[in-house]
């Protein structure tokens, strides 16, 4: 008798189609926004619900594949794709990508999806529209956890000097993020961006996938973010910090060369009772490098949600 | 850090006076025991399972003579014969384990369970052989005989770094070099790091030792042995091991009628790049072989 088995985790940057995932949606849908179409996906059953925000377009909610598996043993949880990558349409129009549209298409996936409250986890630059629900639609936010969080407060992140739009005299660095460059070599950009994601040793799956997710958008639709027009400043930001009601945790790897380990620790001080865990040595995608270490953090969290013991401050 | 820390730590001493250290974990029927494919590595090559199985069963494992923290003779006498398998036989007795399923990996562990089964059939209720290291079932690997061990070579390029001159004036420069060879797939920077370490562990005067002991068999000899085996066998062999060839697998289930698992795309360390894989094929062999008197 002879088994043929199949090697797991095989490399797959240039993918014809999708890996095996250790978890399917129990169900899917599309919810039309300014911009486009926003797929989003549900998994398992359980309260409180649990909403996985997107970050940046270079990635799409497999970013968050490390995370639902766990979760949805016990919560249900919904994953969705920002406009621009995964299963979602690909706008070229920059204002589609502001941070208050962003918190407009949370809102609008929770009411599809059927939420009323929900705990949004979000990494790097979901901090954006995570912290506007939180401020202004308070009551739909049960709690809030940050991965090293994108944020106006503390060190500037890899690329705040480099122009996205002017041709630039070399391609070091981080002067590869520039559309001239994208448009010569965007997989050598992501190469970039990815190992400087993962800083840890061992990370070469991790960045394999990333560089996968990046090669489902592409150099005019990712650009197009990087041309959206502020919509909140920094005052702004720290007042709606200030006024979140919602616990609130925040991960932070030490190592973190996309952010800065400082915007997590500052966004942890800008809102009322928020608690920072630091990875020690971990990158920007501490989540997605560390999963068992992030997913206790996140369970631990929702444990002691249910239970009330919070640093949730009393109602005003 | 260990994922699970033994329950037990003992050494025994074996019949020419070599100290075997042994660990035990857990328990639960029957006692798995994990031969070490020493003396190039010890006892930690099995951390993907040892946490894993001694959920369900009682697990041993030991450190070969020559690495870990068994003595480390530098005579080949101390390698030749039937030492290997003698030690296997020790460990057990040491431990009060009657009977086992034993698990191996490559030549220093898979043919002295083999040897064991045929002269023990009573104490071994299964075997489970990764990337089945027989010797002379089939051709080895080209590379591997490419250049004589004992040979003054004029290079050190590739696989004439498997030579015992090279080794003594650079032993770790052959083990990156070998085990490079050996962890082929992709995101294998842990497994290799690791394996180089377990690697330099140990001592390049043991490894010249068991390198200079000459093959006593014959291939009449090797497949008899292998047809007395009587417990079920489990194999388990990648399609893109560098070290064994795939064709001793299929020789060996041949020979034995044993289940054969062919690892499309997988490398010599089965057990370590695919922990989740190999633990769950050992947990159902295991479960599937006949309820025996308990030990």
């Amino acid at each position: 008798m002879v088994d043929t088995l199949r090697a797991p985790e095989r490399r797959a940057t240039t993918r014809a189609r999708e890996q095996s995932r250790a978890r399917y949606p129990d169900r899917t849908g599309f919810v039309e926004r300014p911009g486009g179409r926003i797929a989003y996906e549900v998994y398992g059953s359980g309260d409180p619900p649990i909403v996985f925000v997107p970050p940046w377009q270079i990635v799409h909610s497999r970013v968050w594949k490390a995370q639902i598996p766990d979760v949805a043993r016990r919560h249900l949880a919904v994953a969705w794709d920002n406009l621009g990558n995964g299963g979602s349409d690909r706008p070229l129009d920059p204002a589609v990508h502001t941070t208050l549209a962003r918190a407009a298409n949370l809102e609008a996936v929770m009411d599809a999806a059927g939420l009323a409250r929900a705990v949004l986890v979000g990494v790097s630059s979901s901090s954006g529209p995570m912290v506007v629900l939180a401020s202004q639609q308070p009551d739909r936010v049960r709690g809030l956890v940050f991965v090293c969080p994108a944020a106006p407060i503390g060190a500037t992140g890899r690329s705040a000097a480099v122009s996205f739009d002017e041709a630039l005299p070399n391609d070091e660095g981080w002067n590869k993020e520039n559309i001239h460059f994208w448009r010569r070599d965007y997989r050598a950009y992501l190469e970039h961006f990815f190992a400087e994601a993962f800083p840890e040793s061992h990370s070469t799956k991790q960045i394999d996938d990333g560089v996968g997710w990046g090669l489902e958008t592409d150099p005019e639709t990712l650009g197009a973010t990087k041309r959206t027009p502020p919509t909140v400043d920094a005052a702004g930001f720290a007042a709606m910090c200030a006024s979140i009601l919602a616990p609130a945790l925040v991960i932070q790897g030490t190592h973190d060369r996309i952010t800065h380990e400082s915007q997590g620790a500052g966004l942890a001080a800008a809102i009322p009772g928020a608690r920072l865990e630091r990875i020690d040595g971990g990158g920007h995608l501490a989540h997605a490098r560390h999963p068992i270490r992030v997913n206790l953090l996140i369970r631990d969290f929702l444990q002691q949600l249910s239970r009330g013991d919070t640093n949730a401050r009393p109602r005003a | 850090m260990r994922a699970r820390e033994p329950d037990v730590a003992g050494t025994v001493v074996a019949g020419d006076g070599v100290r075997i250290a042994y660990e035990t974990f857990g328990s639960g029927d029957p006692t798995l025991v994990l031969l070490p494919s020493a003396p190039i590595v010890h006892s930690r090559q099995w951390k993907g399972q040892v946490a894993y199985l001694s959920r369900h069963h009682r697990v041993i494992a030991y450190d070969g003579r020559g690495n870990g923290r068994s003595d480390r003779p530098t005579e080949a006498q101390s390698y030749a014969g039937d030492q290997l398998v003698e030690d296997t036989r020790a460990v057990m007795d040491a431990t009060a384990t009657e009977r086992a399923v034993l698990v191996g990996l490559c030549g220093d562990a898979v043919w002295p369970a083999i040897q064991f089964a045929a002269r023990w059939p009573d104490q071994a209720l299964g075997i489970v052989a990764f990337a089945v290291g027989v010797p002379l079932l089939t051709p080895p690997h080209p590379w591997r005989v490419q250049y004589g061990f004992h040979d003054v070579l004029e290079t050190d390029e590739g696989w004439a770094k498997l030579n015992e001159h090279y080794w003594r004036r650079d032993y770790p420069g052959f083990v990156r070099f070998f085990f490079g060879e050996l962890t082929s797939e992709p995101h294998s920077t842990k497994v290799l790091e690791d394996i180089v370490g377990w690697a330099l562990d140990g001592s390049v005067d043991a490894m010249v030792a068991e390198g200079s002991v000459e093959n006593p068999w014959t291939l009449e000899a090797v497949e008899a042995v292998c047809r007395d085996v009587r417990c079920p066998l489990l194999i388990v062999h990648g399609t893109n091991d560098h070290c064994q060839p795939v064709a001793r697998a299929h020789r060996l289930a041949e020979l034995t009628g044993g289940r054969l698992v062919i690892v499309d795309g997988a490398d010599h360390l089965i057990p370590a790049r695919h922990p989740v894989l190999a633990n769950l094929l050992i947990h159902d062999f295991v479960r599937s072989l006949p309820e025996g008197p308990s030990a």
